[in-house]
This record gives structure tokens, sequence and C-alpha cells, in this order.
């Protein structure tokens, strides 16, 4: 690995657009102001007042497009007044989710007597309709939850507390059909524990309840614990509710190009995200009020002063080599890729300095600071070189997992054959064909492509795309009269000191 | 930003203290953190991945990272083997730390857990035989003296549930009944799944959940949250390890890993049976196996089932030294025994000394109270 670490300052836009005035969109604003920062704060639908005065509000205004980069994000914001372009060095992603009702799940149709969880909240927010609750011999309120999606703590702690309300007027009477009571979350078990204890019962059958929806509601379940069936006839039903990405939470991280995960929902899964990251440098997500706090970090840590030194070379785009194919552009994992004078550029800020970018070049015209072609080939020569009389085998090591766990391996001492090198890459995504094949012909025995898990990848495609890379070239090393077993993929996380060398042993046995 | 000066005392390097004081060195505030152990990192720093073929976002991986930043942070200064004497608040807080000799390691060689423990190795008291390269010897770690700093952030973890108090499940009697702790620990450092009796692949596992916690008798009325998670994900490693393994799960309700959870589990149930009862009783039987009693709810009569071994998922109790943290910093307690994180007097509390968590939510957590104690810095002055 070359030291080069040429620094440049690059003015970074002090503003900060915040996307959503949930809760945690409102928190986020006040956060990034009390940072000393200005706080653009927008909303498709009503912003109230926040409480700090440096935040400007545009309410029923949405993110049309957004160009340029972090440092200096342009944005075009759109209401009903008309468009305007505004620059902004970091964004927040507070997305507002909404709620479906699950009826349907349970062969229901919504009236006055069945109802969302949202409806049963209001009406319990109305004291003549908890009046006639309690009238009379009282009502039966039925909540069922749990068998039309799995639900989570934030579901299970509306029940809870609307069949606590209930249960608490004296005279009505609260029901629970669920499935697995989800209570992982401060004060839920307690909750259900006094629930139970004021009167609200709760059945766990294994089966949807069978649920007859006519003049009267009645509700039959097997019950597991007395093995027998037990109906009931409540005067109100509530269902469960599900949340909903929405299409302009989607059309959101499409514009923003930031990625979500498989229910839609932003970011993707991993942990590398955690906890306010998106893969793109300087467009933070606050999903909860615990993050709007980490969303503040995050930005001042971004923004600092308005100037940021970076390393000038983590990326750089050969001029004279480019040939605008746009690869690079699709393929970076971290949005960090734009266009200037016509040929693809890409942001020191934004950069993780994966190296996808310069691997997927179709005309090798993108170089990574520490990790040049030519210095990766040097790296290469001295590692086989530096071998003797035993076999030698060459890892290539992502430096974010597989590169951590083998320095581990070797400073407890694990047990690793003698003609094992490591050689440091950025990200696995960086090891080219070329590399592999540099390897073999300087005389490697084996070659050892050791990567992230996939879905653990801080760059979310670069396990994936060496994967790739080394199933290709197993099957051309065939052709060349070579053993395609070689050469191997493996993936491995960064704590696994031993799993590693047990990996490495294994394959060293197998040459 | 408005430069920021002041220093912070973190009580405990768990993951919970290494990303508080992270934070805080990010914003230019000094930090003095101070272990009781002589290794940063706490329990998860020894936790062992989960993935099988994908990643399952347990989370393991990240403490190694963030304990990484934080040895490479010079406004992080750490003390190891290091206690809390006293307090003294008439001027800001003056802290004097004692050495923790509770514990000295007697004729034991410790191991760290990650390669940015420093040491790597401690040498407890008395050991005669050659200790490895860099060994410290315990004695020899440790701070005294007085600290004057402008706030605390007290992250002192949370205390495995001590499952010999559930006495039918023959833990600590029988060898293959081990906890979840162990589980992580075994799986780490054998680089698979190996039964304790024998050194053996388990064919047949039982994980028996909500071990000490969500129990009325005990007056645990809590879930600890990251049971069910790690459970499950162990169960695929498990799977993923031996596709011919029978793993099965005694619950009382599943609890989500965390996004994604629909495909989790469905993924999950395809390859692990979900028995939804808390077993009786467990006897050894021939070969070191175990034989537990249950009633599942839909067979009425009890029944008896073998298996290689059985792990119990201990659930989250409050942290050893929490009374003691609660006089010494005046925290109050919860109704449950942690400490209250609602406290604002230049002391905060973060991770799951408040209350039990995962190592996601005690990352996003710690970085809340950074933020929080930073602002308290600036308001003091
Ligand atoms: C079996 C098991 C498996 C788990 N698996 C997972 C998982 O896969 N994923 C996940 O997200 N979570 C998991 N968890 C939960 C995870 O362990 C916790 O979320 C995490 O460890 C909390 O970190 P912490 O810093 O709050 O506490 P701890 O890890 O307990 O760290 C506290 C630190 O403070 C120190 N300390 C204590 N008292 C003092 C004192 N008086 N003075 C100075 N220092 C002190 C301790 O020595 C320790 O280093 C698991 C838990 C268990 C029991
Ligand atoms: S991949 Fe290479 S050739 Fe294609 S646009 Fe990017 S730099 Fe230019
Ligand atoms: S190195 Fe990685 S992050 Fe940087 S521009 Fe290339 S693909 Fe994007
Ligand atoms: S399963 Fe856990 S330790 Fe393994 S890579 Fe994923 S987050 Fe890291
Ligand atoms: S997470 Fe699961 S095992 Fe742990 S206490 Fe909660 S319900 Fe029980």
């Amino acid at each position: 690995m070359a030291e080069t670490t040429d620094m440049i300052e690059v003015t970074i836009n002090k503003d900060v657009l915040v996307i959503g005035c949930g809760a945690q969109g409102l928190e986020s604003a006040e956060a990034v102001a009390a940072k000393g920062y200005k706080v653009v704060l927008v909303d498709d639908g009503d912003v109230p007042a926040p409480a700090s005065a440096d935040i400007e509000v545009m309410a029923n205004t949405t993110v049309e497009s957004l160009a340029g980069m972090t440092g200096d994000f342009r944005t075009c914001l759109a209401n009903g007044s008309g468009r305007s372009d505004r620059t902004f060095g970091a964004i927040v992603v507070a997305p507002k989710y909404g709620l479906a009702p699950l009826n349907e799940a349970y062969g229901l149709a919504l009236d006055d007597k069945v109802v969302s969880m949202t409806q049963m909240e209001a009406l319990l927010g109305d004291a003549a309709f908890k009046k006639t609750l309690g009238q009379g011999e009282g009502k039966t309120i039925a909540f069922v939850s749990g068998f039309g999606q799995e639900g989570d703590p934030a579901a299970t702690s509306r029940v809870l507390e609307a069949a606590l309300t209930v249960q608490k007027l004296g005279n009505a009477r609260a029901y629970i059909y669920a499935n697995n009571v989800k209570v992982g979350a401060r004060g839920l078990e307690r909750l259900f524990t006094l629930g139970r204890n004021e009167g609200v019962v709760c059945f766990k059958p294994l089966e949807k309840p069978a649920i007859e929806q006519g003049d009267t509601l009645k509700i039959v379940i097997n019950d597991p614990v007395v093995r027998e069936d037990v109906a009931l006839e409540p005067d109100y039903i509530v269902v469960e509710e599900e949340v909903v990405v929405g299409r302009a939470n989607l059309d959101l991280a499409e514009t923003l190009r930031i990625d979500t995960d498989l229910d839609g929902f932003i970011p993707s899964n991993n942990v590398h995200r955690f906890p306010a990251n998106s893969n793109r440098e300087g467009i933070f997500v606050a999903s909860t009020l615990e993050d709007a706090p980490n969303v503040a970090l995050r930005v001042a840590d971004l923004l600092a002063s308005g100037v940021k030194s970076v390393a000038a070379n983590a990326a750089v785009v050969d001029e004279t080599k480019c040939t605008i194919c746009l690869t690079c552009y699709r393929c970076c994992p971290h949005g960090a890729i734009f266009w200037e004078n016509g040929i693809a550029a890409i942001s020191p800020v934004a950069c993780q300095g994966c190296g996808i970018c310069a691997s997927e070049c179709p005309m090798d015209a993108i170089q990574i600071g520490d990790f040049t072609d030519d210095a990766l080939k040097a790296d290469i020569e001295g590692a086989v070189a530096s071998v003797s009389g035993t076999p030698s085998i060459v890892a290539f090591c992502c430096q974010n997992s597989a590169l951590e766990a083998g320095e581990a391996a070797k400073a407890f001492d694990t047990e690793l054959p003698q003609g094992f090198r490591m050689i440091q890459v950025p990200c696995a995504g960086k090891v080219d064909v070329e590399f592999i094949m540099k390897a073999f012909v300087e005389g490697a025995d084996g070659v050892m492509v050791a990567a992230c898990h996939e879905g653990n990848c801080k760059a979310e495609r670069g396990s994936t795309f060496a994967k790739w890379r080394v199933e290709e070239i197993r099957k051309r090393l065939e052709t060349i009269g070579l053993s395609k077993d070689r050469l191997i993929f493996t993936t491995i996380a960064s704590n696994m000191a031993e799993e590693f060398s047990m990996k490495v042993r294994m394959f060293a046995e197998k040459l | 930003m408005k430069s920021q000066s002041g220093k912070v005392m973190v009580v405990g390097g768990g993951i919970a203290g290494l990303t508080a004081a992270w934070e805080l060195a990010r914003q230019n505030v000094s930090v003095e953190l101070v272990e009781k152990s002589c290794f940063l990192g706490g329990y998860s720093i020894g936790y062992t991945c989960k993935a099988t073929d994908t990643c399952q976002q347990c989370g393991a991986c990240s403490v190694e990272k963030m304990l990484k930043n934080v040895v490479g942070e010079p406004l992080i200064n750490v003390h190891l083997r290091t206690e809390i004497g006293s307090l003294d608040r008439s001027d800001g807080f003056k802290i004097s730390l004692k050495k923790n000799c509770e514990d000295m390691a007697e004729a034991l060689v410790l191991k760290g857990f990650s390669r940015h423990n420093a040491p790597l190795y401690v040498r407890g008291k008395g050991v005669t035989e050659a200790a490895p390269e860099g060994a410290v010897d315990i004695e020899k770690m440790g701070s005294e003296g007085d600290i004057n700093v402008d706030a605390v952030i007290v992250a002192t973890g949370f205390t495995p549930f001590d499952a010999e108090i559930k006495g039918t499940y023959g833990y600590g009697k029988w060898e293959n009944v081990i906890t979840g702790l162990e589980f992580e620990n075994i799986v780490r450092e054998n680089a698979g799944i190996v039964r304790p009796s024998d050194g053996k692949r388990p064919e047949k596992v039982a994980f028996i959940q909500c071990v000490g916690s969500r129990d009325e008798r005990l007056g645990n009325l809590w879930c600890s949250e990251v049971c069910c998670p790690y459970a499950m994900r162990m169960a695929g490693t498990i799977k993923h390890d031996n596709p011919d393994a029978e793993v099965s799960i005694f619950y009382i309700d599943v609890q989500n890993t965390g996004k994604e959870f629909p495909v989790f589990y469905e993924k999950i149930r395809e390859n692990v049976r979900f028995v939804r009862t808390i077993p009786v009783d467990i006897y050894p039987t021939e070969n070191d196996g175990l034989k537990l009693r249950h009633m599942a709810e839909d067979e009425g009569s009890p029944s008896f089932e073998e298996f290689d071994m059985v792990v119990l998922s201990v659930g989250l109790m409050p942290g050893a030294d929490s009374k003691i943290v609660s006089e010494t910093f005046d925290i109050p307690l919860t109704v449950d025994g942690f400490l209250d994180d609602s406290v604002d007097s230049g002391v905060f509390v973060a991770g799951t000394a408040a209350g039990p968590g995962t190592i996601a939510g005690s990352m996003a957590g710690a970085g809340k109270i950074a933020f929080d104690a930073v602002k308290y810095l600036g308001g003091a002055k």
C-alpha cells in the first residue's frame, strides 16, 4: 500500500435540509440547529412551528430533484407557490410512514363496530364515547393483533394502552387476541402484566381467530390452554394496523439515490448504516426520536466549520481515458460520482474509497488513492516473493472485515500456514481480475479473496462484485490448465480470528 | 460548529461507553474512560458472528469497529481495571479512582477478546509459568488518584441472568446445558458449534427462551429484548453449519430482530421448530444427553424429548454495580433495578445500565447521551 496523503480543503455549505416533520424530523431539525447550522425543514403536508427561530419551514413542499454532491447538494424544492433552487451541505431524511388497517386479513369490513386501532384511540379520547362503554351491562371490546402481520412493540404498546383504558372504565371489558405479544421494548411486559391484573383477558390462539361479522360480532378460537372452543360476542372489534412505506417515501429515496431495505424502509438493512447513515455521505436518516441527536452529530462531523480537509486522491478519473460509458456512475454504491465538463468526476467528500468504480471501469480510467493499480501490483509481487520453500497463499483481504480478522488471527498466534500473505484492499470490490491473475503469474499456489458477508459490505455490493469475479476466473482457470480450486472466495466478519485461520488452513490443505 | 472544550468521564467500556466516548471525542471533548475489567468492550466484544450465507445484522462486528475507533482516538484516555472511589461535587466533579482488586485472576492468564485490546494478555496473581509475549501483570494495571471532570456518563452495563437460579434446568450440573453467553464464546473460540462434554457437533439442540426474564415469580417484569434475536440467529447458524441438525426453540412470544424481520422470521421457521411452551425441567440421559420435560400447548400431557445440548436464553439483569453506582452518583433506580436514565444534572446513563437493549440500541442511545452531555457542557460554561 503506497503512502499518499495529499489533502485538500473543500468548502462545504453549512445549510441543512430536513425532510419530514414527524416527531423525529422536528427533533432532528432542532438538534441540528442547536449545533449552529441553518436548517430548512420541509414537509409535503403541514409543518408545525418549531421551537427554534433558526429553522425555516416550508409546508406542502416536496424535493423535486437533487443534483450536486455532499457539501454542495443542489435541490429543487417545489410547492404551490412555485419552485426554488436551494443548496445544502447535508440532508436529513425523517420519513413519515403511514398506517393501514388489516381488517381484510381477518375477513372483516370496517364499520361502526369494527374499527381500526387509530379509530379506537380517537374514540377513547372522547369522553362521551367512553361513557357509553360503561353504561348498562358495559360493553366488550376485542383487539385482534399479530395475525395479519407479525407486528412490533409500537403496535403492541397501543393495544395494551387502549385495553387498559377500557378495562379501567370499570364496567367495560377488554379482550386481546394476540399471536406473539411484542413486549420487546421498555416497560411493555410490566404494562402487559398490569393489564391482566386489571382484568384484561389475553387469548393466544395458535390459529387466526374465526370472526363472524353479521348483526352481531362473534369471535371463535380454540383456546390452547383449556383446549376448547371459546366464543365471544364483542360490541366492538379493533383491528391492528400495519406500517406502510408509501409512494412518497419510495420516490424520495429514488430522488436522493439512497437505498431502502427489502420492505422499502430507509436505509438498507446493514450494520454499517447504523445508527443514522444512508449509503450516501451527507444524507442522514432519522427513523426514531433517538436518531435525531445522532443525525446532528453526523451533520456536525461533516459540515464542521464549513471547510473539510479530505484526501485529494480518494478516487481520481483520468480524463484522457474516460469514454463516458456511465459504468462507474451506475455502480458507485455511495453515489459519489457526477458529471463535470462531460466526463465522470468523483467527489472527494462523498467518496468512501471502496474502489468498485476502478475495478468496473472498462477503460481502467480510475485510480484509488492508497490503492493504485501499481501499488497493489507491487504488493502482490512483494507478497509472493517473500515466501520460499512452502506453498504460497495470497489473500486479498477487505480492510473492513477479513483484514481485521486476519490481523487478529496473527496477533493471537492462531495457527496459520507459513506461506500465507495478506494484501489489504479497501473493499473486496477493488479486487480486479487482473490482480488475481497477477498473483498466479507471480507464482502464488493459491489465491483467496476474503470479503464481508453479503449484507455486511459497507459498500453494499462490493462483496458481491468480488464473488462474481472469482466465479468467472475459476471458470477461466480450467481453460488455461490450472485447477479452479487454487482460487476461492470466502466471507468473514472482523471479529472472527479463529474462523479466519480455520478457513485459511482448510484452503491450504486442499492445495 | 462551535468549538467545544471540557472533559467528561465515561464509566464502563462496553459498547455503550465506547460509543459515548468516541462521540464525545468527535466533538472535541476529552474523555476519561474508566473500565473495571482488564479489557475494553464489555460483553459484546466476545460475541460470535451469526452470519449464515448472509449477514444476520447481529451487530457483534460493530463492537470491534467501535473499539478500533476508540483506541485510535487521542482525546480518549483509558483506565483499565479501575473503579470509582468517591465523588466530590463541590466544584464540578472531582472523582477519585482506585484499582479494582476484587478479582486478581489468581493463577490465570487472561486473554483479550480483540486485537485492539491492549494489553492482549494479562498475567493473573501467582502465575508462574510463562505467559504469552506482551502479557502485563494484573497488579501493574489500574489507575489511582483524583480527576476533575465536567460531566459523567455512566455505562456500566448489565449482568446476564444467573441460570443456576432456575434450578430445574440443571445448569452447572449437566455439562451440556449452557447459557447463550457461553454459546457466543464457544462458537467464536472453536470456529463452530461444539458441545462442552465431548467437543462434538450437537445434532439436536433446544433453546429455552425467557430464562430469568418475563418471570413474575422472580419479580423480573421485563422482556430482555435481545434473547429472542440471539437465539434465532444462533439457531440459524447451527442449521447453516449442519443442515441435518434439529433445532427447537421453546418460547412464550417471539420478539423481533429488527429491520426486515418478517423475511427473517419466515426463513428461520422453515428450518427451526418453534414450540410455544416453557419447559419444566431437564434430566441427564445416557451419552451426556438431556431429557427435557414440557407441556406443549397442542398436546395436553407432558412430553419428554431428548437433546444433545440445551441453550438457556438468559436475559439482561441490572448491572452488578448498579446499586453502588446509584449511590455514588445519586442516580435513582427504576422499579426493575436499572439506573434511571432521565437524570439531568451532569450525570447521564447510557446503554443497558438503564435497561435491556441491543448493541445497535446501545449505540444509538450512547450517541444521544453524548449529544446531551455536550449540550450540558455548553450550558454549564
Ligand atoms: C447471551 C447474549 C447474547 C447477546 N447477543 C446479542 C447480539 O447478537 N446482538 C445484540 O445487539 N445484542 C446482543 N446482546 C446484548 C448485548 O450484550 C448488549 O446490548 C450490550 O453488551 C450492551 O452494552 P453495554 O455497554 O450497555 O453493557 P456491557 O456490555 O455490560 O458493558 C459494560 C461495561 O462496563 C464495565 N463496568 C461495569 N461496572 C463498572 C464499574 N462500576 N466501573 C467501571 N466499569 C464498569 C463492565 O466491565 C463492562 O465492560 C446479547 C446479550 C446476551 C446476554
Ligand atoms: S467507468 Fe470509466 S470510462 Fe466509464 S464513465 Fe466511469 S471513468 Fe469513464
Ligand atoms: S471508490 Fe467507491 S465510493 Fe469512491 S467513487 Fe468509486 S465506487 Fe464510489
Ligand atoms: S452476522 Fe453479526 S458479526 Fe456477522 S457480519 Fe453480520 S453483523 Fe457482523
Ligand atoms: S427477548 Fe424473547 S426470550 Fe428474551 S425475554 Fe423477551 S420474549 Fe423472552
